[in-house]
């Protein structure tokens, strides 16, 4: 359980994530690839905290980042009902021009 | 003060009234001729004004060279003689020329105007604005006729021909003044030594062109297609006569050259012998007469070469009247009989006796019978030309004998009995008129009185006076014996043209072919080469021009299409470029969430990527 | 102080393929409701990961919060698709071998980056009890991390509600706020 090895791991939840954000075309799969991202962005800062400076600095960044990630979620799900409301639909691809 | 306003009158009244009639038009026609005459009459008072005061004035013309007259004994004799004889001649073309009478009467002031110039000029600028005149009005006067055929043309060959050889007084001025010599006429001996030679050189072609000397005799012979009263003033008395004066004003330049004045003597000598035998060969009255005058005017040349002022100018004064006489009698008896040939002219002085005892007079004047005029002129040239050289006294003496043959020639011709058929002959010109009015006859009256007195100029008492006033005194005069011999020539000759016809040889007759000479040595080439630089200029220089515009109109094209493809295309080129980027950078645009953040993910790894690289 | 046992080691391998394999599985399984299930699997196993690192209230947060998250992906899916969302097959992608090729190329550029960067030596040790000291930190030289994030939640909170109300008080009342009765398809209530 080297840094290297965590950091490998995390860049490979973070690569999945991405792959979900790119591909999904369903709005709540697409943010849940945004979970997986930030998932990733999590372990890699806790190995950063471990293996090069663990001072409370580091668990403070974390908590940030948490908390981005909530944000993120709340507004992600607002956002889907607004579109479903508004389009009927909760994909996308519908969602690519500004008014109608 | 009154001497020079007389003196510029003497140029400028003739000048001015010749002008206002040459130019006055159709309503000059009725008081031309009163105008002319009252013109003459005063002219003539004011020649024998200014022959008396001798007065000088000068004008301003260019720096250090004024315009300058001035009257001396030489000066008095030439104005007095032409005032005169244009007046005598100006009456019988009042009853002669019915045509366009401003036109003719305002030509001939003006020439009068130009010659008491030329003959009063002390400087070359006076001297040669004069001569110019001349020539003008004489070619103008030639041609008076112009709507016959030939008649300008006779005009063109006398003008271009005096024109060319006027050249030399134009060479002469310049030379003058690159020989530090200035242009007055009397200092023109002290050109520097080289240029001195040019200055005479040039003077002596100018002389002997206007002189009708060879080899310019040619356009003398053209020249008698003018009227009658034209021949009678210009080309016997006044004109010619003007050439041989130059030469007698500038004799001490001719003499300071020394080559120059032997040139002249024998130039003058041989033409009276050639043009003697010329006259004697001729069949046309005026024809004779001319070739006679380019040979009596020989003499006069011959003079001024030897130094013999007194008798050149005597023998010029006296063959002035003599010569005027015979032209204006030529004239009456072309306008009366309509013909000037001599075969048809026979027995012509029987007609009207006061005519033909004029006509009698003038002809044994010219031939050197004594004790007429010409007689005891010619041997005061003679004199001087013994002492000189015993060669050129002997072609003197033939050319005498010669100017006896065809003075006789003349004689016998108009003396005969009236033949039956003389009627038949007559009118082959123009329509005689069978009637010679009294302007006609009283002109020839007054010239036969001169032809016959002024053989004094020659003859001691009045002769030693003119030698004085001329500054002549060293000149050799004519003896007795020589006297004698003259006259008894004269009289040998006479009597053996009356006994047998004179040759009329084909050379003689053709005036030496100098017309056809100078056509093929000068005319011809002349021509030639202003057809080569025509073809010049118009195929180089023009087609130069030509080739310029071409060349540019070329250029505008190409430069324009070089805009339009050039310029015009970058800036069309940099338009659709910047259209096509902005095109291009709607693409992204497209809405998609993931191709955002596909966008999204790109840029950060380059801006990673970038960061490691410069950090 | 990186040297660990084998037990930890292992331990963390086990975790890493689980959390690896579950978010991975979150985009191959058919349903809705398994993809919430894979996406939560990762997580937790994510948070044990970070207990093995001795950041125990972290990962005790992290586990609690995608249970939370995942019960209400559970109620969106109802919402949303008006069905079972266990039974309904879904495989809805674009861009499938774009997202692919940017995914894989992503994990060689990270992995890279982790593997030839030269990480500096361990700095400092943690503290005793460093969720204590975390909470001091944060109630003492990081108080504005606290007060950044708060008004933050709230104006999520806010934010999230008026994205998501299908009527407010302006479509109930009129643009004045005035119109008494309100506008209810269901009336009812106290009359405000």
């Amino acid at each position: 359980m080297t840094l290297e090895t965590v950091l490998i791991v995390a860049a490979a939840l973070f690569s999945v994530g991405l792959y979900g954000a790119l591909s999904q075309q369903v709005v709540v799969m697409v943010m849940m690839g945004l979970e997986l991202m930030l998932n990733g962005v999590i372990l890699a800062g806790a190995a950063f905290w471990w293996f090069l400076a663990p001072a409370p600095e580091g668990q403070v960044l974390l908590l940030v980042v948490i908390a981005a990630m909530t944000v993120e979620m709340a507004m992600g799900f607002a956002v889907a009902i607004a579109l479903h409301r508004h389009r009927g639909t909760d994909m996308t691809d519908m969602a690519a021009d500004l008014s109608r | 003060m009154t001497g020079d306003a007389a003196l510029w009158s003497l140029v400028g009244l003739p000048a001015l009234v010749g002008a206002g009639l040459g130019l006055g038009g159709r309503q000059t026609e009725r008081f031309a001729v009163p105008v002319s005459l009252a013109t003459a009459v005063i002219w003539v008072a004011l020649a024998v004004g200014v022959a008396i005061g001798r007065p000088a004035v000068d004008a301003p013309f260019m720096v250090g060279t004024p315009v300058g007259l001035a009257v001396d004994t030489l000066s008095a004799l030439v104005v007095v003689t032409v005032a005169v004889i244009t007046l005598l001649v100006l009456m019988f073309a009042a009853a002669d020329v019915t045509g366009s009478r401003g036109r003719f009467h305002g030509l001939m002031l003006l020439f009068a105007a130009a010659v008491a110039m030329t003959a009063t000029a002390t400087t070359l600028p006076a001297l040669l604005v004069a001569w110019e005149v001349m020539g003008a009005t004489s070619y103008a006067l030639i041609g008076f006729g112009w709507q016959q055929d030939g008649k300008v043309q006779a005009g063109a060959t006398a003008f271009l021909t005096t024109r060319a050889a006027d050249l030399g007084l134009y060479t002469a001025a310049g030379a003058a003044l690159a020989g530090g010599a200035g242009l007055a006429l009397a200092d023109l001996p002290e050109a520097g030594e080289g240029w001195r030679h040019v200055v005479a050189a040039g003077v002596l072609v100018a002389a002997l062109g206007k002189a009708a000397q060879l080899p310019f005799s040619f356009w003398l012979s053209r020249a008698m297609e003018g009227p009658s009263p034209v021949s009678a003033l210009l080309h016997s008395a006044a004109m010619v006569a003007m050439g041989g004066y130059l030469l007698l004003r500038t004799h001490d330049l001719l003499a300071a050259t020394g080559w120059a004045s032997v040139a002249a003597a024998w130039a003058g000598a041989l033409t009276a012998l050639l043009l003697g035998a010329v006259a004697v060969a001729q069949r046309d009255l005026k024809q004779l007469l001319a070739a006679s005058t380019s040979a009596q005017l020989g003499f006069v040349v011959l003079a001024a070469g030897l130094g013999a002022v007194a008798g050149g100018t005597a023998h010029l004064v006296a063959h002035a009247a003599t010569k005027a006489l015979l032209f204006l009698v030529a004239g009456a008896w072309l306008s009366a009989l309509g013909t000037k040939r001599l075969s048809a002219l026979r027995g012509a002085a029987r007609r009207w006796p006061l005519v033909g005892a004029t006509a009698g007079i003038g002809a044994l004047s010219l031939a050197g019978v004594a004790p007429l005029s010409l007689w005891a002129t010619k041997d005061e040239v003679l004199a001087a030309a013994l002492v000189e050289s015993p060669a050129l006294y002997v072609v003197g003496l033939a050319a005498a004998a010669l100017s006896a043959a065809y003075a006789g020639k003349v004689l016998v011709t108009v003396c005969r009995r009236l033949p039956a058929d003389a009627e038949a002959r007559y009118d082959d010109e123009v329509r005689g008129t069978r009637h010679v009015g009294v302007l006609e006859r009283a002109p020839l009256i007054v010239l036969a009185a001169a032809a016959a007195l002024l053989v004094v100029l020659a003859l001691p008492p009045v002769s030693h006076s003119l030698r004085r006033a001329l500054g002549d005194t060293s000149a050799p005069t004519a003896g007795v014996l020589e006297l004698l011999g003259s006259a008894v020539l004269a009289l040998v000759v006479l009597a053996a043209v009356v006994r047998w016809r004179p040759p009329e040889p084909g050379w003689a007759a053709g005036w030496l072919g100098l017309e056809s000479a100078t056509h093929v040595l000068v005319v011809g080439p002349t021509l030639k080469l202003a057809g080569a630089l025509a073809r010049f200029d118009d195929r180089v220089l023009d087609r130069a021009v030509d080739e310029s515009a071409r060349l540019t109109a070329v250029t505008a094209c190409r430069l324009a299409r070089a805009d339009v493809r050039g310029v015009d295309g970058l800036v069309e080129v940099v338009a659709r470029s910047t259209r096509r980027l902005g095109d291009l950078a709607r693409l992204p645009q497209t809405g998609q969430l993931h191709e955002y953040y596909l966008q999204a993910a790109a840029v950060l790894a380059v801006g990673v990527v970038l960061l490691i690289m410069l950090g | 102080m990186t040297e660990t046992s084998l037990v930890t080691a292992l331990v963390f391998w086990a975790l890493a393929v689980v959390a690896v394999a579950a978010g991975v599985a979150v985009f191959r399984v058919d349903s809705m409701a398994r993809a919430t299930y894979a996406l939560a699997t990762s997580f937790v196993a994510v948070g044990l990961a970070l207990l093995l690192v001795d950041l125990d209230y972290i990962g005790l947060v992290t586990v609690l919060m995608m249970v939370m998250e995942m019960a209400i992906m559970a109620v969106y899916m109802i919402m949303f698709m008006g069905m079972n969302p266990a039974l309904m097959p879904m495989s809805m992608v674009h861009g499938q071998r774009t997202a692919v090729g940017a995914a894989t190329a992503t994990f060689v550029l990270l992995a890279a980056g982790a593997v030839l960067v030269p990480w500096p030596e361990r700095r400092g040790v943690p503290a005793a009890d460093h969720t204590a000291a975390l909470g001091e930190a944060l109630m003492g030289a990081k108080m504005l991390v606290m007060m950044t994030v708060s008004p933050v939640m709230l104006a999520t909170i806010v934010a999230g509600i008026v994205l998501a109300s299908h009527r407010t008080r302006y479509d109930r009342l009129g643009d004045d706020l005035k119109q008494r009765p309100a506008d209810d398809p269901q009336p009812g209530g106290v009359g405000r």
